[in-house]
């Protein structure tokens, strides 16, 4: 198990390097650069003028020069300072990470609370009504955009309740009701997709975990079919679940931008948008480098999570 | 539901398009109905707004939405920053009124008083008594000639500063309050270029210097001081108690108790604000966002005024290659376009004629004006005379067009490329639309990349009424690409510019009208149509004694002189997440 774990770890490391050269190499490749895209529309700067303020960002630097720098720094655990707000990375991430998982955390509790008492109800009563509404949720939540239903929602409710989620964030343990009536929203608005791809695994995973012999022979050594359920089958069901869980806890860190937008509570994604749009280099190199991380580990920890699910699963 | 309704209109006015034009008779000039919503905006909001109520109320907050990455002078340009930072002087927020944009109105701030030695020589006098705000390092010390002298050093070469400040050569402190600027070139109205938020702003060395710079230490005499600035998020600036600036009536500004600036990018979410009365005061792009906001908040505050010229919908030509370095092409493609279709697909029938420049320019300064016989025959909507001139430069068949285009925050280019490409079809010009990436489209606009043939995209703009930012450095053969964005090289129009710019002012509007004349005639940009701007406040909240304001952001001084009513929401002000 460690050697496995130090491996995996290893591993992670030659993959972070491998994203922080590909991310430097390809954010400079891109047209533009931080010092045209802060310029005002009615500015009208000389090619020598726009040569300086490159000189002053160090971007005119040889490239390599450049990402020996930034490397030393990032070892170091410093990402560098943002090209367009001067402002440490770390510090620029740190508040946007802070939003961002409680957004993370609280849709994917959402979406597991719906998810999975939905999933294994449909499963247990295979084509009945109850299966048939879980489905329809299912492909509900699939077909429904986020933007949209974000949109809707927003408008609905200044049009008919003359209110919308408060604007700044508080974290939930500076103020726990700020922060509920910030998030519950978006969490909910985001939770909902999750929720219904989370259910549609669960649901398929348990139909088939029902047919094993193993559970035959539970039902005919007398168990309770609660007991089936729960005890034997779901563990067992869950291991494809919490893999599509983990995928979407990482996505969820980069991918709620629109939904952040709408709603006013700027989380990494929006970061990351900004940076692009803005071609802050070293703010898209730290976000990104952030993402790989919190994918690497996620990765890790799911598949360590399946020898304790499954505990015929060994790993080496 | 905007854009589905656009596209019917699209299709249905280009059936009536295609069928004149198959039919080869001269179509008669499309008459668009407006809207009732229209006259009735004409009426209940005139472009004069009436004087609010006196005397103002102090207290309040006031909320407007904005986008400021830093609240760093050194770092970008954003006119919001004109809340910390003063300039030297600033524009009253009456110059846009279609009647008096000729005189555009200075509000004297930093510098009270100003003379020209020679047109390349000016001396400014400085205000006794400007205190930085009373904020470590700086303390609340006394602003004076060393101040301006170190700001415009410091901040003259960085890109954003540079269209005002390149033509500054060198500066001298005469005394502790008066300051001589040496030009480049020789300015005889010099005075208007020191003028707004794009000028370099005056900020004290101890801050700059100071670790974490102006970000950490955002100092400056402006009516505001900078309490809490979220990232992303918004930022809380709260009044200076010792702002020098005094009302007509020699009242102390500002009169809000603090504002806040709330970073929007969403146009459904500044929409919900504004319903929750969280925006006090913003612009909407179209006609139909007005009529649905409307709808819900009918006691909102129009201020509706033809734009000066931001906001146009234009098509930039790569006038340096064949076929577009031949007038008789560009004209061509000028007269294909039937611009009051343009403007009944992009807003409506909401919107002016556009020019080469702001028609105030050209001495056009009433809405009336606006027409097509001060434009001419290139601005025409006249298919067969097109094919004329097309055959006439030795392009009978038409030729393909690459059309580069992007979305763009507060345009909508996708409808208006479709449109082009659709009249230029229809003289055979076979236009191929290819949409870029935001970034990318800046970078062509911004003429730092070139693009292939055409671009669709917004006129070069100016940061006030200033001809120099508007015409002269935007088509003086002398500047590069990033300036002269079109690569124009002409050298009658070059005579014309320096001509001007030699002049002491008698002669300056004659020769206006002459460029715009020779301009119009050229078609180096085919330019099309420009909206109204809309800008909304709610019905507590007032400008003080002066007009209104089109734009929240360019002219954020006016938070100077808002004021709010009783009416008003009850705001704290402790931070800017409350």
């Amino acid at each position: 198990m460690r050697t496995y774990i130090a491996r995996r770890l290893l591993h992670g490391l030659l993959v972070l390097w491998l994203v922080s050269l590909a991310v430097f190499s390809l954010v400079r490749i891109l047209p533009g650069d931080a010092v045209l895209m802060q310029l005002d529309q009615a500015a009208a700067p000389t090619p020598e003028t726009l040569a300086r303020a490159r000189q002053e960002l160090g971007l005119d630097r040889p490239f390599l020069e450049q990402y020996r720098t930034w490397m030393a720094g990032v070892v170091r655990g410093d990402l560098g300072h943002s090209l367009t707000s001067r402002r440490p990375v770390t510090q620029e991430l740190l508040k946007r990470v802070s939003l961002t998982s409680h957004l993370a955390v609280m849709s994917m509790i959402i979406a597991l609370l719906i998810a999975l008492p939905i999933g294994v109800l449909a499963a247990v009563r295979q084509d009945t009504a109850g299966d048939y509404v879980g489905r329809l949720f299912a492909i509900l939540g699939l077909s429904l955009p986020d933007f949209w239903l974000a949109t809707v929602t927003i408008t609905f409710l200044a049009i008919w309740f003359q209110w919308i989620p408060p604007i700044g964030f508080a974290p939930i343990w500076e103020d726990p009701g700020r922060n509920l009536s910030q998030l519950l929203i978006p969490a909910f608005i985001i939770g909902a997709r999750l929720a219904a791809v989370s259910m549609r695994m669960t649901r398929s995973s348990l139909l088939e975990v029902l047919r094993q012999d193993y559970i035959v022979t539970a039902r005919a050594k007398g168990n309770r079919e609660r007991a089936v359920i729960v005890r034997h089958a779901l563990k067992n069901a869950f291991i494809p679940v919490v893999t599509i869980i983990g995928q979407q806890f990482s996505v969820l860190l980069g991918g709620t931008v629109i939904v952040e937008f709408i709603f006013l509570q700027p989380g990494v994604g929006s970061l990351l948008l900004d940076a692009v749009q803005l071609r802050d280099y070293t703010l898209i190199q730290g976000a990104v480098l952030f993402f790989a991380t919190v994918i690497v580990a996620m990765n890790l920890l799911v598949d360590l999570s399946y020898s304790w699910l499954d505990p015929r699963i060994r790993y080496r | 539901m905007k854009t589905s309704l656009s596209s019917l209109i699209v299709v249905s006015l280009f059936l009536a398009v295609s069928a004149a034009a198959a039919e080869d008779k001269t179509p008669t000039p499309f008459a668009y109905a407006a809207p009732a919503f229209i006259k009735e905006l004409d009426t209940r909001y005139p472009a004069q707004p009436p004087v609010p109520p006196s005397p103002p109320r102090y207290g309040g907050v006031l909320h407007f939405p904005a986008t400021v990455r830093a609240f760093d002078p050194t770092v970008g340009y954003r006119p919001e920053l004109a809340l910390v930072w003063d300039t030297l002087t600033e524009w009253e927020a009456t110059w846009y009124f279609p009647d008096v944009q000729r005189t555009p109105v200075i509000r004297k701030t930093l510098a009270t008083s100003w003379e020209m030695v020679n047109p390349s020589t000016w001396i400014f006098k400085l205000r006794q008594g400007v205190k930085f705000h009373n904020r470590p390092p700086v303390n609340g010390r006394e602003m004076t000639a060393e101040d301006v002298k170190y700001s415009y050093e410091l901040l003259k070469d960085k890109a954003q500063y540079s269209t005002r400040a390149a033509l500054v050569k060198t500066i001298h402190v005469v005394d502790k309050y008066t300051v001589k600027f040496e030009l480049t070139l020789p300015d005889p109205k010099f005075y208007l270029n020191v003028v707004d938020s794009l000028s370099p702003v005056i900020v004290p060395r101890e801050a700059v210097e100071a670790p974490g710079g102006l970000a950490e230490n955002p100092i400056g005499t402006g009516a505001f001081m900078l309490k809490d600035f979220v990232p992303g998020e918004g930022a809380l600036l709260v009044r200076n108690p010792e702002y020098y600036l005094k009302d007509k009536d020699g009242r102390a500004l500002p009169y809000v108790d603090a504002v806040r600036l709330i970073f929007t990018k969403d146009p459904a979410t500044d929409m919900a604000l504004f319903r929750t009365k969280q925006l006090d005061v913003m612009r909407l792009s179209t006609l139909d966002t007005l009529y649905a906001l409307m709808k819900t908040v009918p006691d909102l505050q129009l201020y509706r005024v033809p734009s000066y010229g931001w906001g146009d919908y234009g098509v930039s030509m790569a006038v340096d290659k064949a076929p577009y370095n031949d007038v008789r092409v560009r004209q061509a493609l000028s007269m294909a376009i039937n611009r009051d279709i343009v403007a009944e697909v992009m807003n409506r029938g909401d919107a002016a004629l556009y020019g080469p420049f702001p028609w105030a320019l050209a001495g056009y300064t009433k809405r009336a004006d606006y027409s097509y016989a001060s434009l001419g025959p290139n601005y025409q909507y006249n298919a067969r005379k097109a094919r004329e001139l097309l055959a006439a430069a030795g392009y009978p068949n038409g030729f393909d067009m690459d059309l580069e285009w992007a979305e763009f925050q507060g345009w909508t280019f996708n409808e208006f490329v479709q449109l082009v490409a659709r009249f230029f079809g229809d003289v055979g010009v076979r236009v191929k639309l290819k949409q870029l990436e935001t970034s990318t489209w800046l970078n062509r606009v911004a003429g730092v990349q070139p693009f292939s043939d055409t671009l669709a995209a917004a006129s070069p703009i100016g940061a006030g009424p200033s001809f120099v930012d508007w015409v002269y450095l935007r088509y003086h053969s002398a500047f590069p690409r990033t300036v002269n964005r079109a690569g124009v090289g002409d050298p009658k129009l070059d005579d014309l510019l320096t001509t001007w710019r030699h002049d002491p002012g008698e002669k300056r509007p004659a020769l206006q009208r002459a460029i715009w004349d020779h301009l119009r005639d050229k078609v180096y940009r085919i330019t099309t149509i420009v909206p109204p701007h809309y800008r909304i406040t709610q019905v507590y909240v007032h400008a003080g004694a002066n007009p209104y304001c089109w734009f929240p952001g360019y002219c954020s001084y006016e938070a100077k002189t808002a004021w709010m009513t009783d009416k008003a929401p009850n705001r704290k002000f402790e931070k800017f997440a409350q």
